[in-house]
């Protein structure tokens, strides 16, 4: 919660505002500090993200679970038999329920990997149509960028040619003007 | 005749001074503050364990709904064991998969704001808590339900016909008992003395 205590005048008065001489130097400064922050902090970070649309991490996961489970599960029946004296169950039964368990467990290592594999796909797309639609971002900045980059360079070479063409009729009047004085035209 | 221009006239106004100042001081403060938190957050979407959490609720969801009432008729069954072990993997994958979108969400989320682009407020380890629960998980649960329900039955029906025949049983120990003593009339015999007390349904003519 906002704690109006800690106000300190002197910290935000407005009078320790910096003065901005160059505003284009200055943006210009930050423009290039963005971009190294961004550098810095995110691009790893980025590529990692990238590389994270071939992820197998759930494949694998899933792999691991089904014997693991497997045991769990067969501990668990097995503290129940303990719990109910033997259950009253014969060693065929016991047999046919470690072959369930044996079965079950084949079943769902097979079962498993192949849901994870469709799931991974899923996360992995919907990553890659997140990154795609960054990357859209990304580039139609970079496009606005160099386009006014473009435009304005453009601009300053057409002021320029303006500016020469003008220079120029400007001396062709003034020498015009020059000789109609001398001869007295 | 017009004067020569004055640089002073082309210099910037109080105003733009003020403006290009407050936005130079926001983008320090932005640097100093909001900066720190998305790397903060960067580093979270990183390296949280996201799955760990999901993974391990829907553990936990498969052992309540599975295993929280023991009982003889699943101890005995063939299937309850590798049905249990289905259920779990299932549950498990469906953290796993939680906890994965979680994470990426998240992940995309920093690169989004890193980018200067708009991302959702919303956490994602908040939703990957929320596990929803596999059709594996429901079929066991439904399969267990089904067989504590029948054994219920079975050990209801199995008390109330063991109720029946004690009843019969003393009813025809008074056979011979003087002064009215003698409800042996009433007594059923055979597989009727199963099915019905001897004080409602018992004849003459089981005799």
């Amino acid at each position: 919660m906002y704690d109006n205590s800690r106000r300190k005048e002197d910290r935000f008065s407005i009078s320790n505002l910096a003065t901005v001489d160059n505003p284009e130097d200055t943006f210009a400064n930050i423009t290039r500090g963005d971009y190294e922050d961004y550098l810095k902090n995110f691009r790893s970070f980025e590529d990692q993200l990238l590389d994270a649309t071939n992820d197998t991490s759930l494949i694998d996961q899933a792999r691991e679970d089904a014997p693991e489970q497997a045991k769990i599960s067969a501990g668990i029946q097995k503290r129940n038999i303990e719990r109910y004296g033997g259950a009253g169950l014969s060693n065929a039964q016991r047999q046919e329920q470690a072959r369930a368990g044996q079965r079950g467990q084949a079943l769902n290592l097979a079962g498993n990997v192949n849901n994870a594999r469709v799931e991974q796909r899923s996360v992995n797309d919907a990553l890659l149509k997140e990154l795609i639609g960054v990357g859209q971002g990304v580039n139609q900045n970079a496009l606005s960028g160099l386009g006014d980059a473009s435009a304005m360079s453009a601009q300053r070479a057409a002021a320029y040619k303006n500016a020469k063409s003008q220079h120029h009729s400007n001396m062709v009047g003034l020498g015009g003007a020059v000789i109609g004085a001398i001869f007295g035209i | 005749m017009s004067s020569k221009p004055k640089a002073s006239e082309y210099s910037a106004s109080e105003s733009e001074k003020a403006t290009a100042s407050i936005a130079l001081a926001d983008k320090q403060y932005f640097k100093d503050k909001y900066l720190p938190k998305l790397t903060e957050l960067r580093d979270r979407s990183s390296n949280e364990n996201y799955q760990g959490v999901a993974r391990g609720r829907a553990q936990a969801d498969t052992m309540q709904a599975l295993t929280n009432r023991p009982s003889l008729a699943a101890t005995r069954s063939v299937d309850a064991s590798a049905d249990r072990a289905a259920a779990a993997g299932s549950q498990l994958l469906q953290g796993s998969l939680q906890g994965l979108a979680a994470q990426r969400g998240d992940q995309i989320n920093v690169l989004k704001q890193a980018r200067g682009m708009a991302a959702d407020a919303t956490s994602g380890l908040s939703r990957a808590a929320k596990i929803s629960t596999t059709k594996n998980l429901q079929f066991a649960q439904a399969k267990q339900n089904r067989r504590n329900a029948n054994f219920a039955m079975g050990t209801k029906l199995a008390a109330g016909a063991i109720g029946n025949v004690q009843q019969n049983t003393l009813a025809a120990a008074t056979k011979g008992q003087t002064n009215g003593g003698d409800v042996s009339k009433y007594a059923n015999k055979g597989f009727k003395s199963f099915i019905a007390p001897g004080s409602i349904f018992g004849t003459d003519s089981n005799d």
